[in-house]
């Protein structure tokens, strides 16, 4: 039984991180890191889902977090509603956007499904690119002034980590939930082996489709989160791949198809990444793309588990040396 | 009758892989299928399994018609089968691997434990319980996949090869097991290339050879018959055979 002091020491320093950089000089910007960080977590956790449990590399998520961002903004820029209340609607465009994707590609498996969720992505990139409803390349923008809380518009990062961090929390008890339910199982078969999973009675399809369903609508939320807080969105910080790259780099360096990996990938990149971006100023997405080409490297190679594989053989190794093939013998 | 296979054929392009295969299994029954490589064995073990379409005949199982089924259909009815090469679900626990096979009968994740922990102990797993089958060698997997699809409650256990590439002392460890799920009163057919292991086990035997079935019946009278032997062995040793049994 491992103890779990480790899941309550952190959600501990989540909680207390803003009052504790509040007494630093550049507690605005740490702030603003923590918020950044817990919404990649969120992007990540939902990614996890179908990318990381049920082992379908989607490298599509933009479209759902895009979603999100663009449908929130939208119907302000359309009937001036609060960007807040377009949330439901983002998720059914996620969702539908995930059934259109899920039922043809899911046949496919593998690097080909991960090809076709490139494929459409990039293709509605280039129509939301184009579209003038969408703001074409420029983009869309929600109230400039906050008319009312329900706008969610404070001129503080703080509230803004609270409610991602109140969404954190929500998506991985979710997760929690669905590791130990029966659909949490099927995925987990899935990804070791499909054939084996439909002799067992696994209905393949229909799962994959569901878990893509969930991650997408999940991932929706994280879009309109952003959008909420940036009060902007454009069609490469919403729907560009690299926020899709972004999610698996993230969940994978943790740890995908774990519970804590995606949010123990985020403390780790996203500080990296503040840290890169004020040293060699904002235009530091190459050097973004070079420290991901880094990190796939590295895991390919070592450690395709991720940190938390690692964490356990590491301790495992150190504290009980389980024999190996001790159990044929029986 | 519990299964009921008639004319099953299966072609890959050209090529006729499997030729009008006929097979009635009762309830209760372990039911053999020999043959030697290539014979066209694990082709029709697969048509019944629901993994290959067959391309001809039909398949009837417990009164529904199941030909053009996929596999998780048959999983639902009551066909459970292993394979060959053993697909354990390699990053699991042993009792996350059997608990996904008895999801299929209890949805609550309370009850699909408490049947898992039985089948374990019916299949001698329990003390491996939580280590992850990539712990485990050959015989551990091919135990855990019957433990596995044990744990689906099915009607029709399909064994493929579950005893190739064990030690002799293994192989008799894997019959006793074998044999206490058939006290239960499970249905069995089993695909093995191994003599000595349908002779021990099967009641009945179907011998394939190139496609085709050339012989059926009781293992002992099946494996004096000149086709079978011929078969497995080539002209020669038939030659050698009868002169032996000549003077």
């Amino acid at each position: 039984m491992r103890l779990a002091w480790g899941p309550i020491a952190l959600w501990a320093a989540l909680l207390l991180f803003p009052l504790a950089v509040s007494v630093s000089d550049s507690a605005a910007f740490l702030d603003d890191v923590g918020t950044t960080l817990i919404l990649a977590a969120i992007g990540a956790s939902a990614w996890n889902i179908v990318g990381g449990y049920a082992g379908q590399v989607s490298v599509g998520h933009a479209i759902f977090f895009g979603s999100g961002a663009y449908v929130t903004l939208l119907v302000y820029e359309l009937w001036e509603l609060p960007p807040l209340l377009g949330l439901p609607l983002a998720m059914i465009v996620a969702v539908l956007f995930a059934v259109a994707i899920g039922l043809p590609s899911f046949r496919l498996t593998g690097h080909y499904f991960s090809m076709a969720t490139i494929a459409v992505a990039e293709l509605v990139r280039l129509v939301v690119s184009n579209w003038p409803l969408l703001g074409e390349a420029i983009g869309i923008q929600g109230p400039a002034t906050p008319r009312g809380w329900w706008d969610l518009i404070f001129r503080s990062s703080v509230p803004y980590y609270y409610i991602d961090l109140a969404v954190l929390a929500f998506v991985l008890a979710l997760t929690y939930a669905m590791e130990r339910s029966r659909f949490g199982y099927y995925l987990r078969a899935i990804r070791a082996g499909e054939r084996a999973a439909r002799s067992l009675g696994v209905p393949v399809l229909r799962t994959k489709l569901m878990a893509f369903m969930l991650s997408a609508a999940l991932t929706a939320v994280a879009g309109a989160l952003y959008s909420f807080k940036l009060g902007f969105v454009n069609p490469e910080s919403g729907i560009g791949i690299l926020v899709s790259v972004q999610m698996i780099i993230i969940a994978a360096l943790g740890g995908a198809g774990t519970l804590y990996g995606p949010l123990i990938g985020a403390l780790l990149l996203i500080p990296l990444q503040s840290a890169t971006n004020t040293i060699w100023g904002g235009g530091g997405s190459g050097l973004t793309f070079i420290i991901y080409g880094g990190i796939i490297l590295l895991l390919a190679r070592f450690e395709p588990g991720g940190l938390i594989e690692l964490w356990r053989r590491v301790g495992a190794a150190t504290f009980a040396r389980p024999k190996r093939g001790a159990a044929d013998a029986a | 009758m519990l299964l009921e296979a008639e004319s099953v054929s299966r072609a890959f392009g050209g090529f006729l892989a499997l030729s009008e295969a006929t097979l009635g299994v009762e309830r209760g029954e372990i039911v053999g299928l020999i043959g030697p490589n290539g014979a066209g064995k694990s082709t029709f073990f697969n048509c019944i399994a629901g993994d290959l379409p067959p391309t001809g005949g039909r398949i009837v199982f417990d009164g529904v018609d199941v030909t053009a089924a996929p596999a998780e259909e048959h999983a639902r009815r009551g066909i459970g089968r292993t394979f060959q090469v053993p697909a354990t679900f390699e990053d699991m626990t042993i009792l996350e691997n059997v608990m996904v096979g008895a999801f299929l009968r209890h949805h609550r994740t309370r009850d699909a434990h408490a049947k898992a922990m039985e089948v374990l102990r019916l299949t001698g797993l329990e003390a491996q319980a939580q280590q992850r089958a990539r712990s485990l060698g050959t015989p551990g997997r091919k135990r855990l996949e019957i433990a596995r699809v044990m744990a689906t409650e099915p009607k029709l256990l399909l064994l493929d090869e579950a005893l190739a590439g064990l030690t002799p002392s293994e192989i008799q460890r894997a019959i006793e097991l074998v044999r206490r799920i058939h006290a239960t009163g499970m249905t069995i057919v089993i695909v093995e290339h191994i003599m000595e292991v349908i002779l021990t086990l099967a009641e009945r035997v179907l011998v394939f050879n190139q496609g085709r079935t050339i012989a059926q019946g009781k293992p002992q009278d099946v494996v004096n018959d000149p086709k079978v032997i011929e078969a497995y062995l080539g002209h020669h040793h038939r030659r050698r055979r009868a002169r032996k049994a000549e003077p």
